[in-house]
């Protein structure tokens, strides 16, 4: 985890570097180093096309980070932290259920999950009794649905409770 | 890639449902009270046969005892 931090912490710390004066201008320089962000719930939409820094997403294939100008791709998403650095250089963090993030051509990202919260929403007390549930069933007798729904709740609770640390 | 839950023959659909009904069981009880009400459904629909509509049932159960009859079939 620390590994990371620091490689975000030099992320941020380059455009710092780059930023010398523009000596010529083509059509590309209007492009900007922004991504626009929209994240949806369906009750709520927590970020409308507003521009920001970095994304960093926790894909069913592993942790990635947005930037501008990113490829399109289309993501899966696992239960677990977004963080959105914002143009300010304060970072946000929510706590997703899953869904899936868009990256679109032109910078833009949209985001679409069932329910997104920050962490300092969350009850560990909550989070810690239903993990008890969870096993009992998970480790029960009962059919191969409940045992299947059991494990589900597992995983976004682990993944909730490693990200309340 | 295969999931668990698509090999237990759940659906994204319910794979979604049921970790964000987690989810919202996870807040704090302030805010836990206001999700909660997200997560129910009061769907019901019914079937005509015969010009005769027949009993009205919920969709959320009977999309549970469909699950479950899949999985059945599915594993004998």
């Amino acid at each position: 985890m620390s590994s990371l931090r620091i490689a975000r912490a030099a992320l941020r710390a380059r455009p710092a570097a780059i930023s010398r004066p523009i000596l010529r201008r083509g059509y590309a320089d209007v492009a900007s180093d922004k991504i626009k962000l929209s994240l949806a719930l369906p009750h709520q939409s927590i970020y409308k096309s507003q521009d920001v820094v970095q994304v960093n997403l926790p894909a069913e294939t592993g942790e990635m980070g947005v930037l501008a100008n990113h490829v399109p791709s289309i993501e899966q998403l696992k239960p677990g932290l977004v963080e959105i650095i914002e143009e300010s250089g304060g970072s946000k963090q929510f706590f997703l259920s899953g869904g899936f993030a868009v990256v679109q051509p032109g910078s833009q990202l949209s985001i679409n999950a069932v329910e997104a919260y920050p962490l300092e929403d969350f009850s560990s007390e909550a989070v810690r009794n239903q993990i008890g549930e969870a096993q009992k069933i998970a480790g029960g007798s009962g059919s191969e649905q409940d045992i299947a729904e059991a494990k589900i709740e597992l995983e976004v609770l682990e993944s909730l409770q490693a990200a309340m640390k | 890639m295969a999931f668990a839950w698509k090999a237990a023959g759940l659906s994204y659909n319910r794979y979604i449902t049921v970790a964000s009904r987690v989810v919202r069981r996870s807040l704090k009880e302030d805010k836990r009270i206001a999700a909660e009400r997200r997560g129910e459904t009061e769907l019901r629909f019914s079937k005509w046969e015969n010009g005769k509509q027949s009993e009205p049932r919920n969709l959320n159960e009977a999309n549970q005892a469909a699950i479950a009859e899949h999985a059945q079939s599915a594993s004998s």
